[in-house]
């Protein structure tokens, strides 16, 4: 690409909670201050945003200078752990209004942490969060199901899915039951 | 410039001859006259091109090229010969080049420039000339033709009429081409030196265009009336009009393209024109919600259309108290593999938000937040939910012509489950 290629958002990638909790291994594109970083899927794509529709069980806020808040955001198959700081005013604010349970749409950025006793984290910084209803949660557990299993079909053929078969030894039929599962939870 | 680069260049030449060279041998080559030899590069280059040529007895490659070559199969890193006519001069941008313009034969049409070191003869507009031995580099993602020192340019006695081929517009590329097209807009200019700009479409899509001023305005006055006169200031299209334009300069910047009529040779054409709307349709989540969407105001000076800023300034017609409000949305929808910009205008953000323009005008005078209301009522009814929208795509943005929102279907969960649950686990 030529330098002054225009800029190119990174897309919102559609992972379910029990992928997403699996995720070990993160990484940066570049050497430049601003490039971005993403994390591995296990299905065998790189992430730098994903998008997340669940039902918002738990909101709280924490911290006295610097206050942030947590929550957890469930969808079939797992719970996603989301925060929104003081660096993120308009997505704090945003989840501030928002009273729990509620379906909320999230976008937002995937990060990996160590706790002091080894265990690895994800959570999501929220870049953005609203209220939708029902159908929304249902069309995107289809979404996700059929963004998780056309990378399976592609796993083994591209670059992140050679390296996630490398960091996490991924088995797709694991992540196509996991689809599977979520699909029969959506009402018909 | 290292031996690989020249290795590279040297076996595409070939190559594009149908020879099969051994990229060792060459650079063994080129390493032996440069290493043990204190041959220059070029010079090796030459030498080793030239050689090898011969053993695959190719001709057309490297200096020795005499032989006339079709302008529309010249690739740039070739010497070559041609006999073309000049279709259009423009002028020099640096006292280094003597002349630059585009030469045309029956198959095609390239730019050239002649170096002031060069020496050479100027030509003349519409005359045909036989260049030897210039070199065709790359310029802006197009073919160049370079006329140096070592180049001959002979006029020659023929005028063959040429009929330039036209291309549609979406298949157009950097370099030069043809339209047979509408003007379908007319913008207001938004540089000193631009005399118009607008856009053209044809039935297969659209495509910007700009005409700058020239020096000297109004066509030149040859004292010869009998020579070919060289076009000097450019006149205006009309809107609405169909046009054949010959020999337009095609630029790419920011991944798209957009036609100079100033090399341009163009006709008004009796015909219409039903232009292709290069319809896209995109489906996906509503991921992001821009500022500068909602409740807007917009300058009421004709033509101009801009947005203005909190306190009514316009870049262009600065203070204007008596703006127009408009609503619009500015997003990006994504389907986890793209995320896309989109634009919707005022209609399809009444009915995807289920808001009228007076309604929301109403809200933000009588609100404490005034139009920020809006951005959040707009925010929170489309942020996060499912749409597919369709409309035409420019400048690196869907222009929504409309919006729906995706409901559930069944027959996708069966089919989802099907292809989940397919194989056994």
């Amino acid at each position: 690409m030529s330098p002054q290629a225009a800029y190119e958002r990174e897309p919102a990638r559609r992972v379910f909670a029990s992928e997403l909790r699996e995720t070990r291994y993160q990484f940066k594109e570049g050497d430049d201050e601003k490039s971005p970083t993403f994390v591995l899927l296990p299905s065998g794509i790189r992430s730098n945003r994903i998008f997340v529709v669940g039902t918002l069980t738990e909101k709280q806020r924490q911290g006295d200078q610097n206050i942030f808040y947590r929550g957890r955001v469930v969808d079939p198959t797992g719970t996603f752990f989301i925060m929104a700081g003081s660096y993120q005013p308009e997505a704090m604010q945003q989840l501030a209004r928002i009273e729990a349970p509620a379906f909320v749409a999230v976008v937002g950025k995937p990060n990996l942490y160590t706790t002091p006793d080894g265990t690895c984290l994800v959570s999501v910084r929220v870049e953005s969060i609203s209220v939708v209803d029902r159908d929304t949660r249902d069309l995107w557990v289809l979404d996700t199901a059929r963004e998780t299993l056309d990378r399976l079909e592609a796993f083994g053929t591209t670059e992140d899915s050679k390296k996630a078969q490398e960091e996490y030894g991924t088995q797709p039929d694991v992540y196509r039951k996991i689809a599977y599962d979520a699909l029969t939870q959506v009402q018909l | 410039m290292n031996l690989s680069e020249v290795t590279e260049r040297i076996s595409r030449k070939l190559e594009a001859k149908g020879a099969q060279p051994d990229r060792q041998k060459i650079e063994s080559r080129l390493h032996r006259l440069v290493e043990e030899f204190g041959v220059n590069i070029a010079e090796a280059e030459r030498t080793v091109t030239g050689d090898l040529a011969r053993e695959y007895n190719l001709t057309g490659v490297g200096s020795t090229s005499t032989e006339l070559r079709p302008i529309s199969e010249i690739v740039p890193g070739e010497w070559v010969t041609i006999e073309g006519k000049i279709v259009a001069l423009t002028p020099s941008l640096s006292p280094s080049i003597a002349q630059t313009g585009i030469i045309a034969d029956s198959s095609g049409a390239m730019r050239f420039v002649t170096w002031t070191r060069a020496n050479a003869p100027a030509m003349e507009y519409g005359r045909w000339y036989r260049i030897e031995s210039a070199v065709v580099d790359e310029y802006k993602g197009a073919p160049n033709l370079k006329i140096h020192s070592g180049t001959t340019i002979s006029r020659m006695e023929k005028d063959v009429p040429l009929l330039p081929s036209i291309t549609p517009i979406t298949e157009l590329k950097s370099g030069v081409g043809s339209v047979r097209a509408k003007v379908i807009q007319d913008w207001e200019v938004s540089h000193d030196r631009m005399l118009q700009t607008g856009l053209l479409g044809d039935e297969s899509g659209t495509i910007k265009f700009v005409i700058w001023k020239e020096d000297g305005d109004g066509p030149s006055q040859g004292a010869d009336p009998a020579a070919p006169e060289e076009p000097l200031g450019k006149e205006k299209l009309s809107l609405d009009t169909v046009y054949n334009i010959f020999y337009a300069t095609i630029d790419e910047y920011n991944g798209r393209l957009s036609l100079s009529l100033n090399t341009a040779m163009y006709i008004s054409d009796e015909g219409d024109i039903e232009v292709g709307r290069n319809e896209t349709e995109i489906q996906g989540a509503l991921v992001h919600v821009a500022p500068g969407s909602g409740l807007i105001k917009r300058c009421p000076v004709e033509g101009c259309n801009r947005t203005l800023s909190r306190q009514n300034y316009c870049p262009v017609h600065e203070i204007q108290p008596n703006f127009r409000y408009d609503l619009r949305l500015k997003a990006v929808l994504d389907d986890g593999i793209r995320a896309r910009n989109v634009l919707m205008q005022r209609d399809v953000v009444e009915k995807l938000v289920g808001i009228t323009l007076d309604e929301a005008i109403g809200i933000a005078e009588s609100n404490p937040l005034g139009m920020d209301e809006i951005f959040y009522r707009v925010r929170n009814a489309v942020l996060g939910r499912y749409y597919t929208c369709s409309g035409g795509e420019f400048a690196g943005r869907l222009l929504v012509d409309s919006c729906t929102p995706i409901t559930f279907e069944p027959a996708e969960l069966a089919a989802l489950l099907n292809r989940a649950g397919g194989e056994p686990a």
